[in-house]
């Protein structure tokens, strides 16, 4: 636990292991909301807001609820089937406070927002993040967890902003008739894939 | 045992976030102005965006604050303006309808130097190649307006778009669908209103060979009623703010070299010179 680990692991999830790039995770608001990049950065910041906070609850009910309840009876992993149920009730809630915030503070955002925040409920990415945090060695300390789900969500930040950037300017290219719409998109983000594949490697 | 176990776990769990979901909600409450939700009522709830506000609710907030006027809403019309006045407690201001007028009267006979056109049957394809019809400003008859109106209220006939006024709403979407920016939306002030059909600004020689019933651009109108036409670019425009539908225009309609002035309302467009024509022979006959 040092600060070197630390920084192996942000590296790690936002870049090596990208979600959306190497986990194929939160594929849907990457293509649906990346037509504009200031629609696609605020975006990439809900989901970061909501999975760092998502990631730090659940690693907090899985070490500190469910785990010791489970001690208690005598198998520790008693009630580990919980875990699914329980985080999805977390990322909703999450979602609910993001939602209740932002039309507080930030109205404009919250309009321009519309029906994406609420399916960041459904953002695999979120509960993947967290079922990931929950399955590896390095994640057991509360700080890790909280630094690998921040991670995370950058990378997904970073992924969405890069793919709304290029098709702002595909947008005014002279795309191949058959490629046009969905088909250019899919190339793009196979090439950003193939591209991010370079990250391996670092922090080794 | 596990399973009540279980139960009773996720039923805490339930209770801490159900807690923390009702404590923000009263921390974060936004106070909007009720008047925004009674007025979002009352809209016709279209979300045309003809007011130019991203939709009713929008529009609501911008009345509420001062930024737009009572009557604003197109489709709601008198009757919408009256009640939204109401919730804020002020007095309507009577004004004309806004309704669309189209500047073009060239029916298919009238038109010349059409060709065969096989492109894309849309205005906006046909207006980019630009050949289907030797008229450059005229209606292309392709219904890109009839597609873009939500309520019904237009038809295609004899190649020119037909309003039907009592389904219209005014909300403007057919004169931002038409490329060739004829369609105008004017106060109708009267049942009836006088329109110069035609948006042709070439000099006379070309509108003669483009269409049979174009402006030509001579200013006997302007001549005869100098505060009521302007003479530009070789095109006769009628000030809508000085016009009140009510003028004697019968003189204008004998001297005009064309049938350019058309009366669009209820019923149905008529040229203006025929119903001039049947007039005096009505008068004639008694």
């Amino acid at each position: 636990m040092s600060f070197g680990t630390m920084i192996t692991i942000f590296l790690g999830v936002a870049l090596v292991n990208n979600l959306v790039f190497s986990g194929f995770l939160g594929i849907c608001p990457f293509l649906g909301v990346s037509r504009k990049v200031d629609m696609a950065f605020g975006m990439g910041c809900a989901v970061t807001f909501v999975i760092t906070v998502s990631g730090i609850v659940t690693w907090l009910i899985v070490h500190g609820v469910l785990t010791p309840i489970g001690n208690a009876i005598g198998y520790a992993e008693a009630l580990y089937f919980l875990k699914y149920v329980a985080f999805i009730m977390v990322i909703a809630s999450m979602v609910q406070l993001v939602e209740m915030y932002l039309k507080k503070f930030f109205p404009a955002l919250y309009t321009a927002f519309g029906v994406f925040l609420p399916l960041i409920t459904t953002n695999c990415a979120i509960l993947g993040t967290c079922l990931y945090i929950d399955m590896k060695p390095e994640t057991q300390h509360l700080l890790n967890a909280a630094i690998y789900a921040f991670g995370g969500g950058i990378g997904f930040l970073v992924a969405i902003t890069i793919m709304a950037g290029i098709r702002e300017h595909i947008r005014f290219s002279d795309v191949p008739k058959c490629f046009q719409g969905a088909g250019i998109t899919l190339l793009v983000a196979a090439i950003l894939a193939l591209a991010f594949t370079g990250f391996t490697g670092i922090g080794k | 045992m596990t399973v009540l176990l279980a139960a009773v776990v996720l039923f805490g769990l339930v209770l801490v976030f159900a807690g923390l979901l009702g404590v923000a909600k009263e921390k974060l409450k936004v106070d909007e102005d009720p008047r925004i939700g009674e007025i979002t009522e009352v809209l016709p709830s279209a979300n045309c965006g003809g007011c130019g506000y991203a939709g009713c609710a929008d529009f609501a907030k911008a009345v509420v604050e001062g930024k737009a006027e009572c009557d604003g809403c197109p489709v709601g019309g008198a009757k919408t303006a009256e009640e939204v006045a109401k919730i804020l407690g002020v007095e309507v201001v009577k004004t004309a309808p806004i309704r669309p007028v189209i500047h073009c009267g060239a029916k298919n006979h009238e038109k010349l130097g059409r060709v065969p056109y096989e492109g894309v049957e849309t205005c906006t394809e046909a207006h980019i190649i630009g050949v289907t019809q030797a008229c450059t400003y005229g209606c292309l008859g392709f219904a890109d307006c009839v597609a873009a109106c939500n309520f019904d209220a237009l038809r295609m006939e004899d190649g020119l778009p037909i309003v039907d006024y009592a389904k219209c709403t005014g909300c403007g979407a057919c004169a931002k669908a038409c490329p060739r920016d004829i369609i105008e939306n004017i106060p109708f002030k009267q049942e009836r209103m006088l329109v110069v059909a035609c948006s042709n600004k070439e000099p006379v020689k070309l509108v003669k060979q483009a269409c049979t019933v174009g402006c030509l651009g001579c200013g006997l109108c302007q001549r005869l009623f100098d505060d009521l036409f302007e003479v530009k670019s070789n095109l006769a425009r009628l000030d809508y703010e000085k016009y009140t539908g009510e003028e004697d225009l019968n003189p204008l309609f004998k001297k005009c070299p064309t049938e350019v002035f058309v009366y669009f309302g209820t019923p149905k467009p008529q040229r203006a010179k025929q119903l001039a024509k049947e007039a005096e022979a009505v008068a004639a006959s008694n």
